[in-house]
């Protein structure tokens, strides 16, 4: 007889858990193995895929629902809001920024507080579960951190960063998992507190390494500090200002 | 499909989103709120909570517009997957409910009880879809059709299309099964 293979759940078919994924009725612990399969499962992205397309004409059975006037003004705040700010005009009180006008893209409006807030939350929350988890990798007790920064991909929240700022002046930005960077570019590390003219370079970072700065021509850390990685031309920016989009970002939380 | 909807060209827009232009995004919004709309407040069964979503749907369509790929999909068909992925999890997250996994029913009793549904009528008016799809819900039993319908617009569990339609979990569970598989064979 054929050896019985004990607890081992019959794989279920690729298309079966694809097309009751996109219907909606995989159970809670089937959906969550299926989207940390998907972004590595071509066939199962096929797949998916596949049943999207059949299923959208359905969409077509459910009436139009006409949205409130207030939906698009939201939308439209929050775009703004995440939208970043594109050439800033030159005024008499601020002379100076007429300079600061670059190609294409500029430095996001550190105070606008909805780009922020929609972080914020989750951020933190993943801070307090980050912190556990990197105490229980190192095993070793550790000097306490005074701040934490949970550095996340700002589309899609996912943590990418963390830094750890101790007493000893010395930072630490720690990979949670690798990426890869074009060829021809790099990743540069910047920060700013608040009052800060503009942002600082901490240097280029390498995927998947943890990079130790030292923090002595620095002021001292402050909670709410801004951290963020941008991609940058490879030898890093040319004007010692961030050029290139946002690949992580967050802010410090203080933690002691 | 209305006839604006067939000649609006959701690739463009989405690649003018990706470029920044606001207006673009304005355009998506005209073309396909509403109905994106329709959509979410079927599954979620509440306006405001709806609104919320097509809100968060169209920002992430904006801020992801970049990385829509054309070769997976059409462009509207991508409008329709983010906002029914934020209403199910919405939903999912509501729901709270305790989930039998596929493996643990049994779903034995799905042939047995067929013939008690044979008089099932339609649930939706689902001849107002367009293509293959509809040719090959045809195929189905009413009551089959009914339990994928209630899924893929409703947002129903397997547990509540059972109590709706007053049939065992396990029937239910194997009749949509069986329906994704008799679809997949029909529309290739």
């Amino acid at each position: 007889m054929t050896a019985h293979v004990p607890d081992l759940p019959e794989m279920p078919d690729l298309h079966e858990q694809a097309g009751e994924y996109v219907l909606g009725t995989l159970s809670e612990a089937r959906q969550r193995a299926l989207e940390q399969r998907l972004p590595h499962d071509a066939a199962l992205q096929a797949a998916v895929q596949e049943w999207e397309a059949r299923l959208l004409p359905l969409t077509a059975l459910v009436d139009p629902a006409a949205p409130s006037a207030r939906l698009w003004q939201r939308i439209e705040r929050s775009m703004q809001a995440q939208q970043i700010q594109k050439m800033p005009v030159p005024t008499a009180a601020s002379p100076e920024r007429a300079a600061t006008v670059r190609r294409g893209w500029a430095w996001p409006d550190w105070n606008n507080l909805a780009l922020w807030r929609g972080l914020s939350a989750g951020s933190f929350v993943t801070a307090a579960v980050l912190a556990v988890l990197l105490v229980m990798r190192t095993g070793a007790p550790q000097p306490s951190p005074q701040f934490m920064v949970v550095l996340v991909a700002p589309q899609d929240k996912a943590p990418g960063w963390v830094i750890q700022a101790g007493l000893s002046r010395q930072l630490s930005l720690i990979p949670l998992g690798t990426l890869t960077v074009p060829q021809d570019k790099a990743l540069q590390f910047w920060t700013k507190a608040d009052g800060w003219k503009g942002p600082v370079s901490l240097g280029l970072v390498q995927p998947g390494h943890t990079l130790q700065v030292a923090l002595d021509k620095l002021p001292p850390l402050q909670a709410n500090q801004l951290f963020e990685l941008t991609l940058e031309p490879a030898a890093g920016s040319p004007i010692g200002k961030p050029t290139g989009p946002i690949q992580f970002i967050g802010r410090a939380v203080k933690i002691l | 499909m209305p006839d604006d909807a067939a000649v609006f060209d959701y690739e463009a827009a989405l690649v003018a989103c990706a470029a920044g232009d606001h207006a673009a995004l304005h355009r998506l919004y005209d073309h396909e709120g509403a109905r994106l709309l329709g959509v979410a407040q079927r599954l979620v069964g509440d306006r405001a909570l709806a609104e919320d979503i097509v809100h968060d749907a169209f920002i992430n369509i904006w801020t992801h517009a970049r990385s829509y790929d054309v070769q997976r999909g059409s462009a509207r068909g991508w409008l329709y997957t983010i906002t029914r992925h934020l209403a199910l999890n919405t939903l999912r997250n509501s729901r709270h409910e305790v989930t039998v996994d596929d493996d643990v029913v049994t779903a034995i009793d799905a042939e047995a009880s067929l013939a008690d549904w044979r008089e099932t009528v339609d649930a939706f008016a689902w001849q107002a879809s367009a293509g293959a799809v509809n040719r090959c819900l045809q195929q189905l039993d009413p009551v089959r059709r009914n339990c994928v319908l209630h899924a893929y617009v409703d947002g129903l569990s397997h547990s509540q299309i059972a109590q709706r339609i007053d049939a065992p979990l396990g029937t239910v569970k194997a009749w949509i099964k069986r329906s994704l598989v008799t679809l997949r064979e029909c529309m290739g």
